[in-house]
């Protein structure tokens, strides 16, 4: 359907009076960290446009980053329906009734982020140094967690091998993670209890 | 639990395992980085700008047209090499400085080999920047114009291979320069043979034994995820004309000073910003990056902000040095080295700039060094210009390269000689400034080799148990002498920090640095609440500014050396008497007292006559006028030589004798600190540096089409970077034996850990195979080569 559009320009577009608009205007609908978003193709996102660039360039989420730019180094990974997906090789056009979650529309005292903060468990070093892969690892993580809660080191290591963190962090972020896991599992574990009681 | 290491001195904060400062700012996402600071919303007039890039190794732009890309919808603005504001340029070099010094023009380090142009006509290696940079509304609009600027390129015959361009007739490169692609002597470097000591001929003709071989160590790259960017505003106001850069440069100061000596602006009319940065790893190296230059041009002639980064492929931008070593030692049967001779042909690629930084400057400081003890020592070193990307700093400069020859010829020798190489590495080498054997080079071999198993594990050359019918084992290590003490940062000048008591004794420490993460803000922090420890404050309330700023910072201490982790900390604790003074001075002001009386500890004012007595600082401050109390103090690097401590790796593998594919199954990163200045920090450079340099061991490489000159893999499928399925168990271990000048004494570690990685990981593929393979990065053909189980060249 979007062929159509081919041999317009953005200029003919660009005129919201214009008939071509009102038969060409299509609403893209996304929720992105729990917030319903519309945006008008054309004029808000254009079809080449990928999520990447709409969630850090329209709409400020610079909590993913991009560096590689082509699915090598994971650093723009967010969540997709809870999947972790590379949102550099997506177009947002893909995001269209799905639902998005970058490192912003994480709880402030989320499990992960404060389990990546705090490594120093001595032997494993810091589960980060320049922070810019950060993000990316967080949300793998959260993706993760969210289909194995109680996830091995090897695990951990395939389920992360997708992105590169050149400071090179991976012993903490691997403790961070499973430290991420046991607390994640305890707070089950309370949660559950509590509600045996009432 | 691993082990935690044993303080030579218990420290209340200094040397803690802690959380980083910046842990939950970065790993919650909210760090803002300069793509991040940079958005179009943020400057909504702001433009983009592009470069144009060769699509020729070697090549001179005959004519260009721009006609079609000025007429391009949003395009703004295009220059090229043929404008005034570019064709005025002096002509300069990306290796003003090695970060420790700030410099100028007249003074930058390697002033012989001005060989770049800011936009230049000529080409050196595919994907140069040159010939014309443009300015448009869109990143789009701006790529779509580039395609359109019409060149007619004179294609030039390249060359990629340092020896092939050392050759009479090989393509001359720089003939400004040099008329054989030989870097000419200079006053830095020092002429060709550039240490040359005792009788190197005598020495090998008096030594029982000798062992030769040669290294090669190809071109890795830094690979910074936070590619290159800048943002420029140049304000044309004829009473107020002032430059605003907003960059991931880790040197605010020298990128001032480079950018006001070469546009000719006074140094208070440029404005430099940089915040965090995501890894630097010494690319660049410095802020003397060309792209600074056009970008603010640009700015200038649009009277608009203008953005340029690179992507992914062009930040391919610089790397390694690739050298070719040739290494000789001779001994005396009971292991006395009596010479050593090490030759060296460094890849320089298209440009100099710290070509011999990394042939000659990295390996002068190791002679003085671990190599004093040697009576008789030559090395020579050629830089080569080629038709590659231009080789700089990286991690470890010159000192990576030295080491792949070093651990080399060392295990070659102890083989010869029947000995266990630590015991040969103990018996010769050491520092000028102590005897041998050395404490530090000791306690970094043994404890090395306990905690791998060396005696246990090591075996004949290849006569080691097979594993899964193919597979076999070894253990390797390599050692290297650490940099930097205190005494080697001398260059630097004064370090400035500013503190800041507020009158609920709360502190906002001013140690300005560019984050790179390499943790030294945590170093300073924990440095600050040590010195400080008198307020009875924590870490907790001292605040850290991430924001360098040269209109309102104080010079910035560049992160090179790995020496800001104590560099600053150093300067600190000097601080701390004074600011005490300064408080005690207002506490007496406020309490009408008389200062001598007074003294500060735990936050309590307690006057030395009424002992018992204590009011609490803050209660007697709230008198006060409520202003801070401010102190900014300036110190030279202490200059007492006391030598250098060790590092060493030792390397686990496992080789499939029919795949050829190498697995490291363990490593053991030693550095002796001096001090620990923060333990996590520290165990995180020690794993961190493994990504690196097992990388260099074993994958990373930048591979060219030699038919056409092109580089092939300028991304990072190709290029292989180890992700941790690639990593091995990594234990670090951090010691405090020997130690330095000041309060302190400590020294960087975190440059220094990559450095001995390639050369233990080859030494255990030695003991594993029984065959030498001395051409990183090891893939798995160069094993089936050496194992002749190839038919034919590779």
């Amino acid at each position: 359907m979007y062929k159509s559009l081919a041999g317009l320009t953005g200029g003919q577009l660009a005129n919201p009076a214009g008939p071509e608009y009102s038969i060409l205007m299509q609403s893209i609908q996304i929720r992105i960290n729990g917030k319903e978003h519309v945006f008008e193709l054309n004029r808000d996102i254009t079809e080449s446009m990928t999520l990447s660039y709409l969630l850090r360039e329209k709409l400020g989420y610079t909590g993913l980053k991009i560096s590689c730019d082509e699915g090598a180094c994971g650093a723009c990974t967010i969540l997709m329906d809870g999947k972790a997906v590379l949102s550099c090789m997506m177009l947002a056009i893909e995001a269209r009734g799905h639902e998005i979650l970058t490192i912003e529309g994480l709880p402030k005292d989320d499990v992960v982020i404060e389990a990546f903060a705090r490594q120093c468990e001595p032997g494993y070093g810091t589960a980060l140094q320049c922070g810019i892969c950060t993000p990316g690892f967080v949300m793998s993580t959260k993706a993760l967690l969210s289909e194995n809660p109680n996830p091995t080191l090897p695990e951990v290591k395939e389920a992360l091998s997708g992105h590169i963190c050149r400071c090179g962090c991976y012993s903490g972020v691997a403790q961070a993670v499973l430290n991420a896991a046991k607390k994640t599992g305890q707070e089950f574990l309370k949660k559950n209890s509590k509600g045996d009681r009432s | 639990m691993k082990k935690p290491y044993e303080p030579r001195k218990p420290r209340k904060y200094i040397g803690g395992y802690r959380p980083r400062i910046d842990g939950y700012e970065k790993a919650s996402g909210q760090v803002k980085y300069v793509d991040d600071l940079t958005l179009k919303s943020r400057y909504p007039d702001m433009l983009y700008a592009k470069v144009l890039r060769s699509p020729h190794a070697h090549a001179r732009i005959k004519s260009m047209d721009i006609s079609k890309a000025e007429k391009h919808p949003g395009v703004h603005t295009i220059l090229t090499y043929k404008d005034p504001e570019f064709a005025s340029l002096k002509p300069t070099s990306a290796g003003w400085t090695d970060g420790v010094d700030t410099v100028s023009y007249e003074r930058m380090m390697w002033r012989h080999f001005k060989d770049r142009r800011v936009l230049g006509e000529k080409a050196c290696w595919a994907t140069d920047e040159v010939g014309a940079v443009l300015a448009a509304e869109t990143e789009e609009a701006a790529e779509e114009a580039l395609k359109l600027i019409e060149v007619q390129w004179e294609v030039l015959p390249f060359v990629l291979d340092p020896l092939e361009a050392m050759k009479p007739g090989a393509p001359v490169i720089h003939p400004e320069i040099t008329a054989n692609n030989v870097l000419p002597k200079d006053a830095v470097g020092g002429s060709d043979v550039f240490v040359n000591k005792g009788n190197v001929e005598q020495g090998f003709s008096d030594s029982d034994v000798i062992v030769e071989g040669t290294s090669v160590h190809h071109n890795a790259t830094q690979a910074s995820l936070d590619n290159w960017c800048c943002l420029v505003d140049w304000k044309v106001d004829p009473k107020d004309e002032k430059v605003t850069v907003i960059s991931n440069s880790y040197e605010t100061d020298q990128s001032r000073m480079h950018i006001s000596q070469m546009l000719a602006l006074p140094l208070h009319k440029v404005r430099v910003i940089s915040s965090y940065v995501g890894g630097q790893f010494g690319r660049g190296d410095t802020g003397d990056q060309p792209f600074f230059l056009f970008t603010a041009i640009l700015s200038k002639r649009t009277g608009r902000p203008v953005k340029f980064k690179h992507t992914r492929r062009e930040s391919f931008h610089d790397s390694r040095q690739p050298a070719i070593y040739f290494g000789k030692i001779g001994a005396r049967k009971d292991g006395t080295i009596t010479s050593m001779y090490f030759k060296s042909v460094g890849n320089s690629g298209a440009y100099a700039d710290h070509t011999m930084f990394a042939l000659k400057f990295a390996p002068t400081e190791i002679s003085e060094v671990a190599l004093a003890h040697i009576p008789n020592i030559k090395m020579e070193s050629y830089g080569v210009y080629t038709n590659k990307l231009p080789a700089c700093m990286m991690r470890g400069v010159g000192n990576s390269q030295f080491n792949l020859i070093f651990g080399h010829v060392v295990d070659m020798l102890a083989e010869k000689l029947g000995m266990d190489p630590i015991e040969l590495a103990l018996k010769n080498f050491g520092h000028e400034w102590g005897s041998v054997p050395d404490k530090s080079l000791t306690a970094v071999l043994r404890k090395g080799a306990e905690q791998l198993g060396w005696e246990q594990k090591r075996h004949k050359p290849g006569e080691g148990p097979v594993f899964e019918g193919s597979k076999r084992r070894g253990v390797g290590f390599s050692f290297h002498p650490a940099w930097h003490a205190e005494w080697q940062e001398e260059r630097r000048g004064l370090i400035q920090v500013g503190i800041t008591v507020n009158p609920d004794c709360t502190v906002m420490l001013e140690a300005p640095t560019v984050e790179t993460g390499t943790g030294s803000n945590t170093c300073n922090v924990l440095g600050c609440a040590e010195a400080l420890s008198f307020l009875g404050i924590g870490p907790e309330q001292i605040s850290w500014s991430s924001v360098v700023d040269t209109e309102t910072s104080l010079k910035d201490c560049v992160q090179t050396d790995s020496a800001v982790a104590y560099l600053q900390s150093e300067v600190i604790a000097h601080a701390a008497d004074e600011i005490k003074k300064s408080l005690i001075e207002k506490a007496a002001q406020i309490l009408k007292m008389n200062a001598a009386d007074l003294d500060i500890q735990q936050g309590q004012v307690v006057n030395r006559k009424t002992p018992g007595q204590s009011t609490p600082l803050k209660d007697v401050f709230f008198k006060g006028d409520l202003a801070p109390v401010v102190v900014k103090v300036g110190k030279t690097p202490n200059t007492e030589r006391t030598g250098v401590p060790y590092i060493a790796n030792f390397a686990e593998v496992e080789v499939d004798t029919d795949t050829g594919h190498t697995q490291v199954l363990k490593l053991v990163v030693l550095n002796d600190c001096g001090t620990v200045m923060f333990a996590s920090g520290a165990e995180g450079q020690q794993i961190g540096g493994q990504v690196m340099g097992l990388g260099e061991a074993l994958t990373e490489e930048i591979i060219y089409d030699e038919a056409t000159g092109l580089p092939l893999n300028f991304n990072w499928i190709d290029y292989k970077i180890p992700t941790m399925a690639d990593m091995p168990d990594i234990d670090p271990i951090l010691l405090e034996i020997w130690k330095g000048a000041g309060e302190y004494g400590a020294c960087g570690i975190g440059e220094g850990t990559v450095t001995c990685t390639p050369r233990a990981v080859l030494n255990a593929i030695y003991n594993a195979i029984g065959v030498r393979i001395n051409d990183i990065p090891i893939k798995p053909e160069k094993v089936l080569q050496a194992l002749g189980k190839t038919r034919g060249q590779l």
